[in-house]
């Protein structure tokens, strides 16, 4: 039995971005961003992770990603 | 201006053939429509004059010679500018790749020379293909020839595409479709488009926006002409692990021009409820045509598109991230700033997420073959909305204010999340004379019947020979 079956430990997905997270992500990632850089990028990684997260209510547990290589 | 640029590639192919025209005279009358109109079209980043006018000589030896001829033998094309070519410069649209110089042709570019065409040049698009309205800050944004008054985009990313078939300054190209780059330019362009089924046409050496979702394909007037050009570039590469070892069938033989007793599953729901009501009437017209040539219509409903958005930025982002995250840390300030900003968002989605997109990818594929168990095509409106004028981001649908660039490819996506091959094909026109885009999906590799209900459309309608209001004035003697 899966210990966490009832979901994800990690829900940050879903928890509001803020400017200072998404500084953080930035420098972890080696991206030298201004805050003005940070606050146009802030509602468009904003509403990606919502629409990402948006297919938590069409996917199954066991949903395989699709292989596009000679899937077809 | 000489006609020769409103003939079809195939009725080119077969005059210069029969040595009724040169390959040379065919070349030239092109060069010269674009060095009338290209300076306001914007539609080419490179032209190249000069290379041109010599494969149209060597084309017209050939000729003279009696030697065996390739089906697009002095067919003067041009090529978005992601397919590298060999000593010509390939810039993606961009200035990061504004002087690079591939040392070898794109597979498919070796295919189309080897078929005989002549290339006119390197066709302007959206900077490295990242979106769908055909901006570009570096090279000028290409010109919808529907409207010579006003500067309206040509959609994108394959806007020099659109924009130079549309106008008469080539007789065909190739585009690039990632979430509707073939289909939308056009659909707004008047013209007719097919992204194939993933892995039927090779990818390798063209410059990749997201690998997984990367299509090539042509961009021509007709869907008769899309098939010859597919019948040219499709089939297995070894340069290219993603292309099918499917045999490729005559892409031209399976234009019969019948449709009977074909089952056309029709996409309203999601597909048609945003969609501007000249757009909706168009395509409701067609059906209409359709079925008076012995086709059925019944309605489907594809429940899960509602969650390409999801999916495709969980895909593309990273992908596209992956591609660019050295030159994004080296020279960012050498991006388009919509572009560079787009990119920056892959670098935030997690890894956990991308996977979710795939996964949502093969629901949404399931879902689509279901669809395509019960019909022989889909068909639906290639986009919601006609050609905007540049700088408009909003525009209005019936009541509503609908952004542009999320409405482009609204309807499109979702056969690039799947794979299934999708055409666009002129149905009508608005009152301001712009063009309304059919788009016709089909099952996997089933490219033959796409084209073939295209084609069989096309014979009965005239839409697809609709010329813009662009020709420059006639010159005195």
């Amino acid at each position: 039995m899966l210990v966490n079956a009832g979901g994800s430990r990690y829900s940050l997905a879903m928890d509001p971005l803020t400017l200072e997270t998404l500084a953080a992500l930035a420098r972890e990632r080696g991206l030298s961003l201004s805050e003005r850089e940070l606050a146009g990028l802030l509602p468009l990684v904003e509403t990606g992770r919502v629409a990402i997260g948006g297919l938590d209510a069409l996917l199954a547990r066991d949903d395989e990603p699709a292989s596009h290589f000679h899937i077809l | 201006m000489s006609d020769l640029v409103w003939q079809s590639i195939g009725d080119l192919a077969r005059a210069i053939a029969s040595k009724k025209v040169s390959p040379v005279e065919v070349a030239q009358a092109h060069l010269d429509r674009i060095a009338a109109l290209d300076p306001k079209l914007k539609a080419f980043i490179t032209v190249t004059a000069e290379s041109a006018l010599a494969e149209a000589k060597a084309a017209e030896t050939a000729v003279m010679s009696g030697e065996p001829l390739g089906p697009l033998h002095g067919v003067p094309l041009a090529l978005k500018d992601l397919y590298c070519t060999r000593g010509v410069r390939t810039t993606g649209g961009s200035r990061i790749l504004a002087d690079w110089v591939p040392e070898a042709d794109a597979t498919v570019v070796t295919r189309l020379a080897g078929a005989g065409a002549v290339s006119l040049g390197k066709l302007n698009m959206h900077e490295f293909a990242f979106g769908p309205e055909g901006l570009n800050q570096h090279y000028g944004t290409a010109w919808n020839p529907w409207d010579a008054n006003t500067h309206r985009i040509c959609g994108g990313s394959s806007s020099g595409s659109g924009s130079a078939v549309a106008a008469g300054l080539c007789a065909g190209t190739l585009g690039s479709d990632t979430g509707g780059s073939i289909r939308i330019p056009a659909a707004l362009c008047g013209l007719s488009g097919i992204k194939p089924t993933y892995g039927r046409v090779s990818r390798a050496g063209v410059l990749p926006l997201a690998w997984s979702m990367d299509h090539v394909g042509p961009m021509c007037r007709s869907a008769a002409d899309c098939a010859l050009m597919l019948n040219v570039i499709a089939g297995y590469d070894p340069r290219d692990p993603s292309t099918s070892v499917l045999p490729v069938p005559d892409f031209t033989a399976a234009l019969t021009g019948e449709v009977k007793g074909l089952r056309i599953g029709v996409l309203r729901s999601f597909f048609l409820e945003s969609t501007g009501v000249v757009l909706r009437q168009a395509v409701e017209e067609a059906l209409k045509e359709l079925e008076g040539l012995g086709a059925t219509a019944h309605d489907v409903n594809l429940a899960t598109a509602k969650y390409a958005a999801g999916a495709s930025s969980a895909v593309i982002g990273p992908e596209a991230y992956a591609y660019h995250e050295a030159w994004l840390k080296e020279r960012p300030q050498d991006y388009g700033d919509d572009v560079r900003e787009r990119l920056r968002v892959g670098a935030f989605v997690s890894g956990g997420d991308y996977l979710k997109g795939q996964r949502a990818r093969a629901r949404i594929r399931d879902e689509v073959n279901a669809a395509l168990g019960g019909a022989d095509v889909l068909v639906c409106a290639t986009t919601p909305l006609v050609a905007p004028a540049v700088g408009q981001s909003e525009i209005a649908v019936g009541q509503d204010k609908v952004p542009v660039r999320a409405s482009l490819i609204r309807y499109t996506r979702v056969f690039n999340l799947s794979g299934h091959p999708a055409a666009s094909i002129a149905c009508g026109f608005t009152a301001g004379g712009l063009p309304v885009g059919l788009q016709i999906v089909g099952r996997p590799f089933d490219e033959a019947t796409v084209l073939r209900v295209a084609d069989a459309y096309q014979r009965v309608t005239d839409w697809h020979r609709r010329r813009p209001p662009i020709d420059p004035p006639a010159t005195t003697a």
